[in-house]
């Protein structure tokens, strides 16, 4: 099973609380903005992810969510 | 790329909360970091777990900030306007179908029009869920204290005046489950909401929400991550204080948890 943290760069604010409440530090506030001028969170290590959900369950805004995918078999 | 997997009856693609939302609102309207956002989140979570009908859910609101909420999430839903909020849930009783309705009220719900409707619906014992989004202000008049604001000198003579102990206030009006929360315990209100679906008879939640207009424009905290961790942080779980010291007269302790639960939990 993979994990992807999927950002929905449109709805972020930038407000940065997911990047707060992420235990493992795996999203920082990037430089990188969108077309409100808002710094969006971006993924740095997704190999820390342990699927706690936090950064969904805090974002105001719906834009940042954890899906699981099935690895392909070689 | 991998087969995406779906899981809790949800779309595989877009946020699990994707068929709660109304697309062509986002982004919404509210501030950066507003506790609103987490509140419908939590709200959301609760419903999809209890495994109910969102259909089933009526959402009432008022005026200001949380009047926005029926533009946004697809539940059934009705914003009141200046109307009465409380008295409009009076009314919805006559419906049938037996659905839950979940009152979503500001300050301003409270204290500008609808306070005697609080008490008469707690009085009568009303099936509702009132969920006091509590900010200290009245943000849609421009950062107005409120009777809700945490003890400051606003008196014409100079005296200083207490905020309304709203727990207490509604547990003398006969309510059955009183908690109180801040936007950081999003989960554990969520437990409320799974606690008072199944619960006839008159809720009330309040939530210390963080507000950009009430910190802004005070000069206080400029961050919103600073917003959250400090509501947190000055936040205790007392679950057997008494209700006469639940007031929000300190600014540094805001006693949370669930006061009153009348659920009869096995």
């Amino acid at each position: 099973m993979k994990l992807h943290i999927n950002i929905h760069k449109e709805r972020c604010k930038g407000c940065g609380i997911c990047v707060e409440v992420c235990q493992t530090g795996v999203l920082v506030l990037s430089e990188k903005k969108n077309e409100r001028d808002c710094n969006i969170p971006e993924v740095v290590a997704m190999d820390e992810c342990i699927n706690c959900r936090m950064c969904e369950m805090f974002c105001p805004d719906f834009a940042i969510w954890v899906t699981e995918e099935e690895e392909e078999a070689a | 790329m991998g087969k995406s997997v779906q899981k809790w009856g949800v779309p595989a693609k877009g946020h699990p909360a994707e068929p709660f939302l109304i697309q062509d609102s986002f982004p919404s309207v509210f501030c950066p970091g507003c506790g609103i956002g987490t509140v419908m989140h939590a709200l959301i979570e609760a419903v999809r777990e209890a495994g109910l009908d969102a259909q089933k859910i009526h959402i009432i609101s008022g005026v200001g900030c949380t009047g926005k909420i029926p533009d946004i999430f697809g539940f059934r839903s009705q914003s009141s306007g200046q109307e009465k909020i409380l008295d409009l849930v009076g009314r919805l009783e006559k419906e049938p179908g037996g659905s839950k309705r979940v009152a979503l009220l500001n300050n301003a719900d409270f204290f500008i029009s609808g306070a005697e409707d609080f008490f008469m619906a707690a009085r009568r014992g009303e099936d509702v869920v009132v969920v006091h989004i509590n900010n200290f202000i009245c943000a849609v008049s421009e950062n107005g204290f409120f009777p809700m604001t945490p003890f400051i000198r606003r008196s014409v003579d100079g005296k200083f005046e207490l905020p309304f102990n709203m727990p207490h206030l509604a547990r003398s009006y006969g309510a059955r489950y009183i908690a109180r929360w801040t936007p950081l315990r999003a989960g554990w209100l969520k437990y409320s909401f799974l606690d008072v679906f199944p619960l006839k008879g008159f809720s009330y939640i309040e939530v210390i929400s963080p507000c950009l207009i009430f910190n802004v424009s005070t000069g206080r905290i400029q961050d919103p991550v600073d917003r959250f961790q400090f509501y947190d942080m000055i936040s205790e779980i007392r679950q057997d204080e008494p209700m006469e010291n639940l007031d929000l007269r300190r600014g540094d302790k805001i006693y949370i948890g669930i006061f009153l639960d009348k659920t009869h939990k096995k």
